[in-house]
Protein backbone atom coordinates (compact mmCIF):
# COMPACT_ATOMS: atom_id res chain seq x y z
CA UNK A 1 0.00 0.00 0.00
CA UNK A 2 1.31 3.21 -0.75
CA UNK A 3 1.45 5.84 1.47
CA UNK A 4 2.29 9.18 -0.12
CA UNK A 5 0.78 9.37 -3.91
CA UNK A 6 1.87 12.02 -6.21
CA UNK A 7 0.80 13.18 -9.61
CA UNK A 8 2.10 15.55 -12.72
CA UNK A 9 3.89 17.35 -9.50
CA UNK A 10 5.64 20.56 -10.75
CA UNK A 11 7.90 22.17 -7.84
CA UNK A 12 10.50 25.26 -7.65
CA UNK A 13 10.27 29.18 -5.69
CA UNK A 14 8.87 32.40 -7.57
CA UNK A 15 6.33 30.47 -10.21
CA UNK A 16 9.67 28.69 -11.82
CA UNK A 17 9.63 25.04 -11.77
CA UNK A 18 12.80 22.95 -10.27
CA UNK A 19 11.20 19.95 -11.37
CA UNK A 20 7.95 19.07 -13.45
CA UNK A 21 5.47 16.46 -14.24
CA UNK A 22 6.48 14.33 -11.41
CA UNK A 23 4.69 10.93 -10.58
CA UNK A 24 5.12 8.64 -8.33
CA UNK A 25 4.52 6.95 -4.88
CA UNK A 26 6.26 6.12 -1.70
CA UNK A 27 5.29 2.44 -0.37
CA UNK A 28 4.24 2.07 3.19
CA UNK A 29 6.34 0.81 6.22
CA UNK A 30 9.33 0.82 3.74
CA UNK A 31 12.99 3.08 3.02
CA UNK A 32 12.05 5.38 -0.47
CA UNK A 33 15.61 7.37 -0.55
CA UNK A 34 15.68 10.26 -2.96
CA UNK A 35 18.75 11.21 -4.73
CA UNK A 36 20.12 13.05 -7.40
CA UNK A 37 23.07 15.47 -7.90
CA UNK A 38 23.70 18.93 -5.98
CA UNK A 39 21.08 21.29 -7.19
CA UNK A 40 18.49 18.60 -9.06
CA UNK A 41 16.13 19.79 -6.56
CA UNK A 42 15.78 16.86 -3.90
CA UNK A 43 15.71 19.51 -1.16
CA UNK A 44 12.66 21.22 -3.14
CA UNK A 45 10.93 17.84 -3.49
CA UNK A 46 11.09 17.17 0.32
CA UNK A 47 10.24 20.99 1.14
CA UNK A 48 7.01 20.23 -1.09
CA UNK A 49 6.63 16.75 0.66
CA UNK A 50 6.24 17.80 4.21
CA UNK A 51 4.31 20.97 3.48
CA UNK A 52 6.50 23.82 3.16
CA UNK A 53 6.42 24.87 0.00
CA UNK A 54 3.21 24.70 -2.11
CA UNK A 55 3.33 22.79 -5.51
CA UNK A 56 3.00 24.95 -8.67
CA UNK A 57 0.99 22.28 -10.52
CA UNK A 58 -0.11 18.95 -9.67
CA UNK A 59 -1.07 17.16 -6.59
CA UNK A 60 0.14 15.25 -3.30
CA UNK A 61 -2.10 12.61 -1.83
CA UNK A 62 -1.24 11.18 1.97
CA UNK A 63 -3.15 7.89 2.38
CA UNK A 64 -5.35 8.78 -0.20
CA UNK A 65 -6.33 11.99 0.93
CA UNK A 66 -5.79 15.45 -0.95
CA UNK A 67 -3.51 17.60 0.54
CA UNK A 68 -5.02 21.08 0.25
CA UNK A 69 -1.67 23.54 0.78
CA UNK A 70 -4.16 26.20 0.76
CA UNK A 71 -5.70 25.62 4.36
CA UNK A 72 -3.98 25.74 7.72
CA UNK A 73 -6.34 22.79 8.69
CA UNK A 74 -4.65 20.45 6.31
CA UNK A 75 -1.51 21.47 7.14
CA UNK A 76 -1.78 21.36 10.46
CA UNK A 77 -3.43 17.60 9.80
CA UNK A 78 -0.13 16.87 7.61
CA UNK A 79 1.60 17.88 10.20
CA UNK A 80 0.45 15.83 13.14
CA UNK A 81 0.73 12.54 10.64
CA UNK A 82 4.43 13.50 9.70
CA UNK A 83 8.09 13.56 11.16
CA UNK A 84 10.60 15.39 9.67
CA UNK A 85 14.69 15.39 10.45
CA UNK A 86 16.21 17.93 9.34
CA UNK A 87 19.98 18.15 8.01
CA UNK A 88 20.35 20.52 10.40
CA UNK A 89 19.09 18.88 13.03
CA UNK A 90 16.99 21.44 13.75
CA UNK A 91 16.73 21.24 17.80
CA UNK A 92 15.65 24.57 19.72
CA UNK A 93 19.19 25.44 21.32
CA UNK A 94 17.64 26.70 24.28
CA UNK A 95 15.45 23.58 25.76
CA UNK A 96 16.63 20.29 26.98
CA UNK A 97 16.55 17.16 24.94
CA UNK A 98 13.56 16.42 26.76
CA UNK A 99 11.83 19.80 26.14
CA UNK A 100 12.92 19.33 22.26
CA UNK A 101 11.40 15.88 22.02
CA UNK A 102 8.44 17.16 24.33
CA UNK A 103 7.56 19.77 21.75
CA UNK A 104 5.41 17.86 19.31
CA UNK A 105 3.64 16.75 22.84
CA UNK A 106 3.30 19.92 23.66
CA UNK A 107 1.52 21.41 20.22
CA UNK A 108 -0.85 18.17 19.37
CA UNK A 109 -1.77 16.67 22.79
CA UNK A 110 -2.18 19.94 25.38
CA UNK A 111 -4.70 17.41 27.46
CA UNK A 112 -1.16 14.98 28.06
CA UNK A 113 -0.27 15.58 31.77
CA UNK A 114 3.43 16.41 32.05
CA UNK A 115 4.76 13.85 33.44
CA UNK A 116 3.40 11.22 30.53
CA UNK A 117 4.69 13.94 27.95
CA UNK A 118 8.30 13.92 29.57
CA UNK A 119 7.81 9.97 29.69
CA UNK A 120 7.36 9.76 26.37
CA UNK A 121 10.16 11.79 25.14
CA UNK A 122 12.36 9.68 27.30
CA UNK A 123 10.86 6.67 25.80
CA UNK A 124 12.03 7.83 22.43
CA UNK A 125 15.03 9.08 23.51
CA UNK A 126 15.65 5.60 24.65
CA UNK A 127 14.42 4.40 21.34
CA UNK A 128 17.66 6.22 19.42
CA UNK A 129 20.08 5.26 22.60
CA UNK A 130 19.76 8.60 23.79
CA UNK A 131 18.18 7.04 27.47
CA UNK A 132 19.93 9.44 30.21
CA UNK A 133 21.09 12.13 27.91
CA UNK A 134 17.51 13.99 28.50
CA UNK A 135 19.07 16.40 30.54
CA UNK A 136 21.45 18.04 28.58
CA UNK A 137 21.15 20.58 26.28
CA UNK A 138 21.58 19.90 22.05
CA UNK A 139 25.49 21.88 22.52
CA UNK A 140 26.53 19.09 25.19
CA UNK A 141 26.22 16.23 22.32
CA UNK A 142 28.21 14.82 19.09
CA UNK A 143 26.99 15.56 16.11
CA UNK A 144 25.45 11.88 16.02
CA UNK A 145 23.76 12.41 18.88
CA UNK A 146 22.22 15.28 17.82
CA UNK A 147 21.05 13.30 14.88
CA UNK A 148 19.64 11.16 17.08
CA UNK A 149 17.92 13.54 19.50
CA UNK A 150 16.22 14.75 16.37
CA UNK A 151 14.95 11.51 15.11
CA UNK A 152 13.79 10.92 18.60
CA UNK A 153 11.47 14.39 18.01
CA UNK A 154 10.79 13.41 14.57
CA UNK A 155 9.32 10.29 15.92
CA UNK A 156 7.81 11.21 19.14
CA UNK A 157 3.97 11.54 17.68
CA UNK A 158 4.78 8.20 16.40
CA UNK A 159 3.98 9.14 13.23
CA UNK A 160 4.15 6.55 10.76
CA UNK A 161 5.87 8.49 8.27
CA UNK A 162 9.24 10.02 8.70
CA UNK A 163 10.63 12.49 6.11
CA UNK A 164 14.96 13.04 6.03
CA UNK A 165 17.22 15.14 4.91
CA UNK A 166 20.37 14.02 4.46
CA UNK A 167 20.49 12.65 7.83
CA UNK A 168 24.14 11.17 7.61
CA UNK A 169 25.86 14.64 6.29
CA UNK A 170 28.52 15.54 8.45
CA UNK A 171 28.90 12.30 10.26
CA UNK A 172 31.99 10.13 10.37
CA UNK A 173 31.35 6.33 8.51
CA UNK A 174 30.81 4.72 11.59
CA UNK A 175 28.18 6.62 13.30
CA UNK A 176 27.03 7.51 10.23
CA UNK A 177 26.73 3.56 9.98
CA UNK A 178 24.78 3.18 13.14
CA UNK A 179 22.02 6.03 12.07
CA UNK A 180 21.84 3.70 9.52
CA UNK A 181 21.37 0.48 10.87
CA UNK A 182 18.97 2.64 13.25
CA UNK A 183 16.77 3.84 10.45
CA UNK A 184 16.47 0.50 9.36
CA UNK A 185 15.85 -1.09 12.36
CA UNK A 186 12.60 1.72 12.66
CA UNK A 187 11.42 0.60 9.94
CA UNK A 188 11.22 -3.08 10.66
CA UNK A 189 10.43 -3.01 14.21
CA UNK A 190 8.04 -0.22 14.39
CA UNK A 191 6.72 -0.36 10.57
CA UNK A 192 7.99 3.75 10.15
CA UNK A 193 8.11 4.72 6.32
CA UNK A 194 11.21 6.91 5.36
CA UNK A 195 11.75 9.33 2.68
CA UNK A 196 15.45 9.65 2.61
CA UNK A 197 16.77 12.60 1.00
CA UNK A 198 20.68 11.89 0.49
CA UNK A 199 23.33 11.59 -2.31
CA UNK A 200 25.74 9.61 0.40
CA UNK A 201 26.37 6.13 -1.57
CA UNK A 202 27.51 3.64 1.30
CA UNK A 203 23.85 5.08 3.15
CA UNK A 204 21.64 4.76 0.16
CA UNK A 205 23.26 0.99 -0.13
CA UNK A 206 22.39 0.37 3.74
CA UNK A 207 19.01 1.40 3.46
CA UNK A 208 17.56 1.95 0.60
CA UNK A 209 13.99 -0.30 -0.60
CA UNK A 210 13.33 2.33 -3.23
CA UNK A 211 14.54 5.20 -5.25
CA UNK A 212 14.07 8.00 -6.63
CA UNK A 213 16.44 9.77 -9.12
CA UNK A 214 15.75 12.96 -9.73
CA UNK A 215 17.97 14.42 -12.98
CA UNK A 216 17.56 17.60 -15.08
CA UNK A 217 14.33 18.83 -13.69
CA UNK A 218 12.80 15.41 -14.48
CA UNK A 219 12.66 12.03 -12.16
CA UNK A 220 14.94 9.62 -14.07
CA UNK A 221 14.32 6.26 -11.92
CA UNK A 222 11.21 5.22 -9.81
CA UNK A 223 12.28 1.68 -8.82
CA UNK A 224 13.61 -1.04 -6.51
CA UNK A 225 17.37 0.21 -5.08
CA UNK A 226 18.37 -3.23 -6.46
CA UNK A 227 16.56 -2.46 -9.59
CA UNK A 228 18.74 0.58 -10.06
CA UNK A 229 21.54 -0.88 -9.21
CA UNK A 230 22.02 -3.84 -11.22
CA UNK A 231 20.56 -1.16 -14.31
CA UNK A 232 22.35 -0.94 -17.30
CA UNK A 233 21.58 2.60 -17.77
CA UNK A 234 24.67 4.73 -18.01
CA UNK A 235 24.07 7.52 -16.10
CA UNK A 236 22.87 4.89 -13.08
CA UNK A 237 25.71 3.13 -13.37
CA UNK A 238 27.91 6.63 -13.55
CA UNK A 239 26.00 7.90 -10.42
CA UNK A 240 26.57 4.58 -8.43
CA UNK A 241 30.41 3.99 -9.58
CA UNK A 242 30.91 7.92 -8.84
CA UNK A 243 31.76 8.72 -12.31
CA UNK A 244 31.51 11.98 -14.04
CA UNK A 245 27.96 11.40 -16.06
CA UNK A 246 28.93 12.49 -19.44
CA UNK B 1 12.90 42.97 -2.08
CA UNK B 2 10.59 46.30 -3.43
CA UNK B 3 9.77 48.79 -0.86
CA UNK B 4 6.11 48.35 -1.01
CA UNK B 5 6.81 44.68 -0.38
CA UNK B 6 8.62 45.52 2.29
CA UNK B 7 5.66 47.53 4.46
CA UNK B 8 3.10 44.80 3.19
CA UNK B 9 5.44 42.05 4.71
CA UNK B 10 6.02 44.44 7.97
CA UNK B 11 2.48 45.43 8.31
CA UNK B 12 1.08 42.13 7.81
CA UNK B 13 4.04 40.90 10.67
CA UNK B 14 3.18 43.15 12.85
CA UNK B 15 -0.74 42.22 12.36
CA UNK B 16 -0.10 38.60 13.14
CA UNK B 17 1.87 39.58 16.18
CA UNK B 18 -1.07 41.82 17.50
CA UNK B 19 -3.07 38.73 17.10
CA UNK B 20 -1.67 36.35 18.39
CA UNK B 21 -0.52 37.97 21.71
CA UNK B 22 -4.55 39.08 22.18
CA UNK B 23 -5.09 35.41 21.33
CA UNK B 24 -2.80 34.24 23.61
CA UNK B 25 -3.95 36.27 26.29
CA UNK B 26 -7.34 34.73 26.06
CA UNK B 27 -6.66 31.36 25.65
CA UNK B 28 -3.15 30.92 26.73
CA UNK B 29 -1.85 28.86 24.26
CA UNK B 30 0.97 28.73 21.44
CA UNK B 31 3.79 29.62 23.74
CA UNK B 32 6.09 27.77 25.96
CA UNK B 33 5.71 27.65 29.64
CA UNK B 34 8.12 30.00 31.22
CA UNK B 35 9.53 31.16 28.15
CA UNK B 36 7.98 35.03 28.81
CA UNK B 37 9.56 34.72 32.28
CA UNK B 38 12.99 34.02 30.58
CA UNK B 39 12.84 36.95 28.14
CA UNK B 40 11.52 39.11 31.18
CA UNK B 41 14.87 38.43 32.67
CA UNK B 42 17.13 38.88 29.43
CA UNK B 43 14.74 41.86 28.70
CA UNK B 44 14.35 43.55 31.92
CA UNK B 45 17.20 42.73 34.32
CA UNK B 46 19.72 41.65 32.16
CA UNK B 47 19.47 45.31 30.19
CA UNK B 48 19.01 47.31 33.97
CA UNK B 49 22.21 48.05 34.37
CA UNK B 50 23.38 49.35 31.06
CA UNK B 51 20.21 51.53 30.70
CA UNK B 52 20.79 52.88 34.24
CA UNK B 53 24.21 53.81 33.48
CA UNK B 54 23.53 55.84 30.29
CA UNK B 55 20.75 57.38 31.74
CA UNK B 56 23.01 58.38 34.28
CA UNK B 57 25.90 60.10 32.68
CA UNK B 58 23.26 61.72 30.09
CA UNK B 59 21.62 63.18 33.90
CA UNK B 60 25.08 64.36 34.54
CA UNK B 61 26.01 65.41 30.97
CA UNK B 62 22.76 67.53 30.41
CA UNK B 63 23.18 69.62 33.93
CA UNK B 64 26.75 70.13 33.14
CA UNK B 65 25.87 72.04 30.23
CA UNK B 66 22.53 73.45 31.86
CA UNK B 67 24.21 74.71 35.05
CA UNK B 68 26.56 76.86 33.63
CA UNK B 69 24.42 78.93 31.98
CA UNK B 70 21.45 78.97 34.00
CA UNK B 71 23.94 79.78 36.68
CA UNK B 72 24.96 82.78 35.05
CA UNK B 73 21.06 83.94 34.81
CA UNK B 74 20.71 83.33 38.64
CA UNK B 75 18.06 80.44 37.92
CA UNK B 76 20.38 78.12 39.80
CA UNK B 77 17.10 76.07 41.03
CA UNK B 78 14.91 75.37 37.61
CA UNK B 79 18.19 73.09 36.78
CA UNK B 80 15.77 70.86 38.66
CA UNK B 81 12.82 71.16 36.25
CA UNK B 82 14.88 71.16 33.62
CA UNK B 83 15.99 67.73 34.17
CA UNK B 84 13.05 66.28 35.52
CA UNK B 85 11.22 67.41 32.72
CA UNK B 86 13.71 66.48 30.28
CA UNK B 87 14.61 62.84 31.39
CA UNK B 88 10.97 62.18 32.35
CA UNK B 89 9.31 63.30 28.74
CA UNK B 90 12.00 63.04 26.26
CA UNK B 91 15.62 61.45 27.32
CA UNK B 92 14.46 58.33 29.35
CA UNK B 93 12.22 57.07 26.72
CA UNK B 94 14.77 58.11 23.41
CA UNK B 95 17.99 56.83 25.34
CA UNK B 96 16.16 53.35 26.63
CA UNK B 97 14.60 52.78 23.03
CA UNK B 98 17.68 53.58 21.58
CA UNK B 99 19.68 50.57 24.27
CA UNK B 100 16.80 48.14 23.63
CA UNK B 101 17.29 48.59 20.34
CA UNK B 102 21.30 48.01 20.65
CA UNK B 103 20.87 45.09 23.26
CA UNK B 104 17.32 43.60 22.88
CA UNK B 105 16.58 44.36 18.94
CA UNK B 106 20.04 43.07 18.24
CA UNK B 107 19.61 39.71 20.26
CA UNK B 108 16.49 38.76 19.30
CA UNK B 109 17.46 38.96 15.13
CA UNK B 110 20.83 36.95 16.03
CA UNK B 111 19.24 34.35 18.05
CA UNK B 112 15.88 34.49 15.45
CA UNK B 113 17.82 34.29 11.82
CA UNK B 114 20.37 31.74 13.30
CA UNK B 115 17.31 29.93 14.12
CA UNK B 116 15.95 30.37 10.61
CA UNK B 117 19.80 29.33 8.72
CA UNK B 118 19.59 26.48 11.34
CA UNK B 119 16.09 24.80 9.97
CA UNK B 120 14.90 25.62 13.45
CA UNK B 121 11.92 27.61 12.18
CA UNK B 122 11.17 25.49 9.39
CA UNK B 123 11.20 22.67 12.24
CA UNK B 124 9.00 24.46 14.22
CA UNK B 125 6.33 24.44 11.47
CA UNK B 126 6.75 20.97 10.88
CA UNK B 127 5.57 19.99 14.33
CA UNK B 128 2.55 22.66 14.02
CA UNK B 129 3.57 25.49 15.79
CA UNK B 130 3.27 28.51 14.73
CA UNK B 131 7.08 30.60 14.26
CA UNK B 132 5.83 34.20 14.97
CA UNK B 133 3.22 33.02 17.76
CA UNK B 134 6.01 30.68 19.12
CA UNK B 135 9.02 33.31 18.88
CA UNK B 136 7.37 36.52 19.28
CA UNK B 137 4.42 36.92 21.55
CA UNK B 138 6.44 35.99 24.60
CA UNK B 139 9.01 38.81 23.26
CA UNK B 140 6.44 41.28 23.12
CA UNK B 141 4.68 40.39 26.40
CA UNK B 142 8.32 40.60 28.25
CA UNK B 143 8.99 43.54 26.65
CA UNK B 144 5.40 45.11 27.75
CA UNK B 145 6.48 44.09 31.73
CA UNK B 146 10.02 44.89 31.51
CA UNK B 147 9.42 48.65 29.72
CA UNK B 148 8.05 50.19 33.15
CA UNK B 149 10.44 48.93 35.18
CA UNK B 150 13.44 50.02 33.17
CA UNK B 151 11.47 53.25 33.29
CA UNK B 152 11.22 54.28 36.40
CA UNK B 153 14.63 52.91 37.00
CA UNK B 154 16.31 54.94 34.61
CA UNK B 155 14.12 57.99 35.45
CA UNK B 156 15.02 57.92 38.95
CA UNK B 157 18.68 57.45 38.02
CA UNK B 158 19.08 59.89 35.33
CA UNK B 159 17.11 62.35 37.80
CA UNK B 160 20.34 61.03 40.69
CA UNK B 161 22.82 62.46 37.94
CA UNK B 162 21.59 65.65 37.78
CA UNK B 163 20.86 65.99 41.24
CA UNK B 164 24.69 65.19 42.11
CA UNK B 165 25.68 68.35 40.16
CA UNK B 166 23.39 70.22 41.04
CA UNK B 167 24.99 69.67 44.70
CA UNK B 168 28.28 69.51 43.79
CA UNK B 169 28.28 72.44 41.27
CA UNK B 170 25.42 74.79 42.16
CA UNK B 171 25.53 73.48 46.15
CA UNK B 172 21.69 73.01 45.91
CA UNK B 173 20.52 70.19 48.60
CA UNK B 174 19.50 67.42 47.22
CA UNK B 175 15.98 66.89 49.26
CA UNK B 176 15.41 70.69 47.42
CA UNK B 177 16.46 69.53 44.13
CA UNK B 178 14.00 66.91 44.65
CA UNK B 179 11.39 68.63 45.73
CA UNK B 180 11.60 70.75 42.66
CA UNK B 181 11.51 68.12 40.41
CA UNK B 182 8.47 67.08 42.14
CA UNK B 183 6.72 70.40 41.34
CA UNK B 184 7.86 70.62 38.15
CA UNK B 185 6.80 67.29 36.80
CA UNK B 186 3.40 65.18 37.98
CA UNK B 187 1.88 61.59 37.19
CA UNK B 188 1.20 62.48 33.52
CA UNK B 189 4.76 63.17 32.77
CA UNK B 190 5.56 60.10 34.05
CA UNK B 191 2.82 58.07 31.81
CA UNK B 192 3.89 59.99 28.82
CA UNK B 193 7.59 59.06 29.06
CA UNK B 194 6.28 55.21 30.09
CA UNK B 195 4.04 54.96 27.11
CA UNK B 196 6.55 56.35 24.63
CA UNK B 197 9.38 53.84 25.43
CA UNK B 198 6.65 51.35 25.75
CA UNK B 199 5.68 52.30 21.98
CA UNK B 200 9.53 52.22 21.53
CA UNK B 201 10.03 48.77 23.24
CA UNK B 202 7.15 47.45 20.86
CA UNK B 203 8.83 48.84 17.55
CA UNK B 204 12.10 47.23 18.47
CA UNK B 205 10.82 43.65 18.93
CA UNK B 206 8.53 43.89 15.64
CA UNK B 207 11.35 45.29 13.67
CA UNK B 208 13.80 43.29 15.05
CA UNK B 209 11.18 40.37 14.05
CA UNK B 210 10.63 41.65 10.67
CA UNK B 211 14.21 41.47 9.71
CA UNK B 212 14.87 37.84 11.53
CA UNK B 213 11.86 36.17 9.50
CA UNK B 214 12.78 38.07 6.61
CA UNK B 215 16.21 37.71 5.80
CA UNK B 216 17.95 35.51 3.10
CA UNK B 217 19.01 32.23 4.19
CA UNK B 218 23.04 31.92 4.99
CA UNK B 219 25.16 32.40 7.38
CA UNK B 220 26.24 35.91 6.28
CA UNK B 221 22.56 37.13 6.24
CA UNK B 222 22.86 36.90 10.08
CA UNK B 223 24.80 39.79 10.82
CA UNK B 224 23.74 41.42 7.75
CA UNK B 225 19.92 41.04 9.63
CA UNK B 226 21.41 42.00 13.15
CA UNK B 227 22.84 45.06 11.74
CA UNK B 228 20.13 46.45 9.64
CA UNK B 229 17.68 45.11 12.77
CA UNK B 230 19.59 48.04 14.75
CA UNK B 231 18.81 50.79 12.21
CA UNK B 232 15.61 49.69 11.18
CA UNK B 233 14.65 50.25 14.88
CA UNK B 234 16.84 53.12 15.48
CA UNK B 235 14.90 54.69 12.63
CA UNK B 236 11.90 54.06 13.83
CA UNK B 237 12.21 55.30 17.26
CA UNK B 238 13.13 58.69 15.95
CA UNK B 239 10.29 58.83 13.16
CA UNK B 240 7.44 57.82 16.34
CA UNK B 241 9.41 60.11 18.54
CA UNK B 242 9.11 62.81 16.43
CA UNK B 243 5.28 62.01 16.06
CA UNK B 244 4.82 61.52 19.53
CA UNK B 245 6.43 65.87 19.42
CA UNK B 246 3.87 66.63 17.06
CA UNK B 247 0.78 65.22 18.91
CA UNK B 248 1.86 65.85 22.61
CA UNK B 249 3.36 69.47 22.15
Amino acid sequence: MDIITVRDLDVGYGGRPVLSGLSFAVPSGRITVIVGESGSGKSTLLKTLIGLLPPLRGEIRLDGGRIDFDSERELAGLYRRIGVLFQNNALLESLTLDQNVALPIWMHHRDWPAEKAAERARIMLGRVGLAGHGAKYPFELSGGMRKRAALARAMVLEPGLVFCDEPTAGLDPITAAGLDELLTELRTVHGVTFVVVTHELRSIARIADRLLLLRGGRLQFDGEYTEAAASADPYLQAFFLRKAAS
Amino acid sequence: MHPVVQIKTFASLLADEIYYTFSFLRHRRGVMRGEIFHQLYAMGYRSAPIVCLITFLIGITISLTSAAQLKMFGADIYLADLIGIAMINELVPLMSGIMLAGKIGASITAEISTMKVMDEIDALTTMGLTPVRFLMVPRLIAITLAVPMLVALADFVGIAGGAIVARTVLGIPIPVFAGQVLSAVDLSDFLTGLGKTLVFGWAVVVAAGYKAFTMERGAESVGKATTESVVLSIALIIGLDCLFAFVLY
